[in-house]
């Protein structure tokens, strides 16, 4: 399989030296302000709790599923929630298919952090009988294509998704109340998670020359820079986690610079998020009223040009 | 026999098809392809160097990755991914560039029925899309037996639970490929579709005859949209004047329209 790892992708010398030289006089390559975000496209699929996003070339896939477990010994009156993160081979040629490497990890680890540590998400209400069964969300994000700052485009997937999951309902039920129930979603209308606040996750590239900052690289950009940190920060002011793992120092000035950007994207990236969620549970209300989809018969002839 | 499906189709009734090419940046080729609400993302990395070990090097190899919607990867995904590889490498010219693999990935979307053909249809609009030399494209469709004996086209996921046998059948769009060298046509007689691959499930009796008839409909269906996507009026099949079914409405984009 040698010959098969010279087909990574390598940026050219000049390409570096064009993209520092353009910082220099505050121009990115893609013709953005240094703290311009790029434009976050937010689409759900049919089903509940699954969710595509798109920030600029970056395009993420969420999706929510939830089963009945067993809960932790050590916490037996809370839900659990897992994150999977899937580096498709499809975004990226260096991405090879199989273990998750340390990138996914981490990506993985960052909006872990993010979610449950901040308590995002209501883990109590997702107990159903202390000690026996509780639900296990479980969140599946594949990365489909790699346009650079994964890690942002699949924390708001991975909200998006939560946001519009809904979980059926169930009631205990059997001759001592021990059994539980599930009610499909036909006979008794499926619940939302309860979501206490959106952690927004902003990543930041730092460059050598002059430590020029830069929010939100494209992937050109994370070839060339020298660092990386990024904040999880909710509309409310809240810092729920930061991660900057080596790269080269930064002054204690320009990461309070970054917390304060950050705060005030975060703010704009959420209510993009909660608008699109409307619109999602508008359409899904609308769909449950009409029962049959219209589709007309076509003739093909006219069709075909 | 007139039949109640659940969505208000009739028995040769498709729902409606989407497709659109070049979506992803960074993938070699990439298409997505609907049929109803199941929906296949398919991407094409180009000719990179080298082949696997147990590959024969005089020829071109293709690597099929089967990614499902939630889940480990466990043996119905090998499968697919064993009779998608099968499937392509008949309709890809492998001479061309020996020594070489191409890889393609296909993650479902969302699974509503009839998931392996959209994710044959996917994945040859998306070798189209990445240029790789083709002798023809393939058309993947979708029949079920029911318990009472009747034939419907494009079942969804309920549809499939519930019938006695249901067949996936893979067409060429161009009978030359299958005709043997130097055979006469018939004067007067339409020549049959050859057939690429068969999967079947359940048990069926001396119906294949009529689910290949059926078939062969819905192929005209999906092989003049397959047509149009590609912008090019070589592709479609001579048997288009035969068409008396219907289908579902259909939207094709493409996001920069390049020449087929």
């Amino acid at each position: 399989m040698e010959g098969r790892l010279a087909n990574s992708w390598r940026l050219t010398v000049n390409d570096k030296n064009f993209i520092k030289t353009a910082l220099l006089s505050e121009i990115r390559i893609d013709g953005r302000k240094p703290f311009e975000y790029r434009k976050i496209s937010i689409k759900f699929g049919r089903e509940d709790g699954s969710s595509e996003v798109q920030l600029g070339q970056t395009r993420v896939m969420g999706m929510v599923t939830a089963q009945l477990v067993q809960p932790y010994r050590d916490r037996p009156k809370e839900g659990i929630l897992s994150i999977f993160t899937e580096f498709s081979p499809m975004a990226d040629p260096s991405f090879e298919p199989g273990r998750p490497g340390e990138l996914a990890v981490e990506l993985g680890r960052i909006i872990d952090r993010g979610l449950r540590e901040s308590r995002a998400v209501d883990t109590e209400s997702l107990c159903i009988l202390a000690g026996k069964f509780v639900w296990a969300i479980r969140i599946d994000l594949h990365i489909l294509d790699n346009g650079g700052n994964l890690v942002d485009a699949a924390n708001i997937a991975a909200l998006a998704a939560l946001l519009t999951f809904r979980r059926p309902e169930c009631s205990l039920g059997g001759e001592d109340g021990q059994e539980v129930i599930v009610h499909p979603p036909e006979i008794r209308e499926p619940l939302p998670l309860t979501v206490h606040h959106l952690p927004i996750a902003i990543s930041f590239g730092f460059f050598s020359n002059e430590s020029i900052l830069v929010i939100d690289p494209t992937h050109n950009e994370e070839a060339v820079m020298g660092g990386r940190m990024t904040t999880t920060v909710n509309a409310n002011g809240d810092i729920c986690a930061i991660q900057k793992s080596g790269g080269e120092g930064v002054p204690q000035r320009v990461i309070m610079q970054c917390l304060q950007l950050a705060t005030s994207k975060a703010a704009s990236i959420t209510k993009q998020i909660k608008d699109a969620v409307e619109v999602f549970n508008t359409e899904r209300a609308l769909r449950k009223i009409k029962r049959h989809p219209t589709s007309t018969g076509v003739d093909v002839r006219e069709k075909q040009n | 026999m007139e039949v109640d499906r659940e969505d208000g189709r009739s028995q040769n009734q498709l729902r409606p098809l989407a497709c659109s090419r070049n979506i992803l940046h960074r993938a070699h080729g990439s298409a997505s392809w609907s049929q109803g609400d199941t929906k296949v993302l398919a991407a094409v990395y180009g000719p990179k160097a080298g082949t696997k070990k147990n590959e024969n090097p005089e020829k071109a190899c293709i690597e099929v990755i089967w990614k499902p919607k939630t889940g480990q990867i466990g043996k119905p995904e090998k499968e697919y991914e064993m009779i998608l590889k099968r499937t392509l490498e008949s309709i890809c010219i492998l001479t061309v560039n020996p020594n070489t693999t191409t890889s393609i990935i296909v993650q479902v979307v969302n699974d509503d029925g009839a998931l392996l053909p959209s994710a044959i249809n996917a994945a040859c609009m998306a070798l189209v899309d990445a240029g790789i030399p083709m002798k023809h494209l393939a058309v993947a469709i979708c029949c079920c037996v029911a318990k009472s004996g009747y034939v419907i086209l494009d079942p969804t996921k309920l549809e499939e639970q519930k019938m006695k046998a249901f067949a996936y059948l893979v067409f060429p769009n161009s009978v030359h490929s299958v005709l043997p060298e130097g055979s006469l046509r018939v004067e007067g007689e339409p020549i049959e579709n050859g057939i690429i691959t068969s999967v079947t499930h359940g048990i069926m009796s001396g119906i294949h005859c009529c689910l290949l008839n059926e078939g062969e409909l819905q192929v005209s269906n999906c092989l003049i949209f397959s047509g149009g996507t590609c912008n090019s009026s070589q592709l479609i099949h001579p048997k288009l004047g035969d068409l008396n079914s219907s289908f579902g409405p259909i939207i094709s984009t493409d996001e920069d329209s390049p020449v087929c």
